[in-house]
């Protein structure tokens, strides 16, 4: 037995396996699977059709776009929360920890026609997917529903998983790159007009042209994205008093701010 | 009742998801990041209807020609994986997006994406997808291009339009064995 040579080393290597994507949520999630031995077991496809199936039930149930999803007719008054699926009380719980830790900058209550947690729930969807994909073949997996990531492991060598944060100003560039540990979610205007309601003043508002928040999770980092977009700075110096989340903004200025522990892949400033 | 799933297997290693590719490179600073989407940049806007052959010998070239002075060491790795350099394009399969259809067009050389672009478009002259595409179709096609250059695995902040477009450029990636 010779000792053990680089061609060794390299199995030990963790290999992109599988990509899937699905189409769900209004927009397209996608799922991409790591694991050590380099290859997709029948354990692993049902995993990955077991998330694929909490994120289209999690459209089914909590879709506002859907007349007759439990959550429309939640908002119309036709069914109470006791006859709603038991997710939907589970969500509107967690929004209201969302509310009282974002201390009340994001807020599905304040939103134009009643409650509506579309807000938290395509990161909470996400989330729930990535737990689908918990199992000793996976090293790693990354959940990306169109920009909201969920994650756990990493890549070969433990290298950690790499995110690029999209420019405001110039969105075919990168602003920074994010060396990923659990969730990201970016919240601003630079692409979808004003859609960020001030739960304060009920106003189209946004203080910042982008806000990036990471954490363990990423329901949460998905309202807290949103509350710091509309809060700006507040947002930032509330997020630093958070344990395990981290966020970054980039003003109209185009200064770029983050709390202390932000976790940026190399020190840059922003470009131009 | 379950919509045709693309589930792309271990065919695709060395492409990560859609908008990544998978190299083992040294870390990318932001100089080299923006030094590479500058040439891709060029190599897109000389184009529309120029020759495959033109965009591999922009974008296969190490982006030197770049001139920030951020120390760029991902191309050289990149072009050292790559070695059987055919240049070829593939059109993805025409996909329902929110506000209309469209289908993507990938170029590649060996297993790098050099190239990007949209094929078709038919938004039904929808007032508001005009002015949601004009913005973000570009930034998705560097996106993809620029996303390989940087290693990642990911990009936050993207659109709604990304549905449709990562749909059309993922059949285009099948098509081309990436």
């Amino acid at each position: 037995m010779s000792p053990t040579s680089p061609a060794n080393a390299t199995q030990k290597e963790s290999r992109h396996v599988l990509h899937c994507l699905e189409r769900v949520m209004g927009t397209v999630v996608t799922i991409d699977i790591y694991s050590e031995d380099g290859e997709a077991s029948d354990h692993t496809y049902l995993q990955v059709a077991r998330a694929r199936d909490i994120l289209q039930r999690a459209d089914a149930v909590f879709s506002t776009w859907k007349a007759n999803s439990p959550m429309s007719r939640l908002r119309r008054g036709e069914i109470t929360r006791e006859q709603a699926p038991p997710e939907v009380t589970e969500v509107l719980e967690e929004c209201a920890k969302a509310r009282r830790i974002s201390r009340g900058w994001f807020d599905p209550w304040a939103m134009p026609g009643g409650v509506d947690p579309t807000g938290y729930v395509k990161g909470w969807a996400a989330q729930r997917a990535l737990g689908a994909l918990a199992s000793a073949e996976i090293s790693g997996a990354i959940v990306n529903a169109a920009g909201d990531i969920a994650s756990f492991g990493a890549m070969e060598h433990s290298q950690a998983f790499r995110i690029g944060i999209v420019d405001p100003f110039s969105p075919s560039r990168l602003a920074c790159l994010v060396e990923l540990t659990g969730a990201i979610a970016t919240s601003g205007t630079a692409e979808r007009g004003s859609h960020l309601i001030d739960p304060y003043s009920r106003r189209p508002t946004a203080r910042v042209a982008s806000a990036s928040v990471t954490g363990p999770d990423l329901g949460l980092a998905d309202a807290l994205a949103t509350a710091v977009a509309v809060a700006g700075e507040a947002g930032l110096r509330l997020v630093e008093t958070l344990d395990d989340y981290e966020a970054l903004i980039i003003g109209f200025d185009g200064t770029l701010r983050r709390t202390e522990h932000f976790p940026l892949a190399s020190p840059v400033q922003l470009q131009e | 009742m379950r919509r045709a799933p693309v589930v792309i297997g271990a065919t695709v290693v060395g492409l990560i998801g859609v908008l990544t590719f998978h190299t083992k490179s040294a870390p990318v600073t932001l100089g080299s990041l923006s030094g590479a989407s500058a040439t891709q940049g060029s190599t897109t806007t000389t184009a529309p209807g120029s020759s495959p052959g033109n965009n591999s010998s922009g974008a296969s070239s190490p982006p030197k020609s770049g001139s920030n002075a951020g120390t760029s060491t991902v191309p050289s790795t990149n072009t050292a994986t790559s070695s059987p350099s055919a240049t070829r394009s593939a059109t993805g399969s025409a996909v329902n997006y929110h506000y209309g259809i469209l289908s993507v067009s990938v170029t590649a050389s060996g297993k790098r994406i050099t190239k990007v672009s949209i094929g078709s478009i038919n938004d039904g002259g929808n007032f508001r997808s005009q002015s949601i595409d004009q913005q973000s179709i570009p930034m998705l096609e560097q996106q993809a291009v620029q996303a390989q250059s940087a290693n990642i695995q990911g990009v936050s902040g993207a659109s709604y339009t990304s549905a449709g477009f990562q749909q059309s450029l993922q059949s285009a990636l099948g098509k081309l064995g990436l």
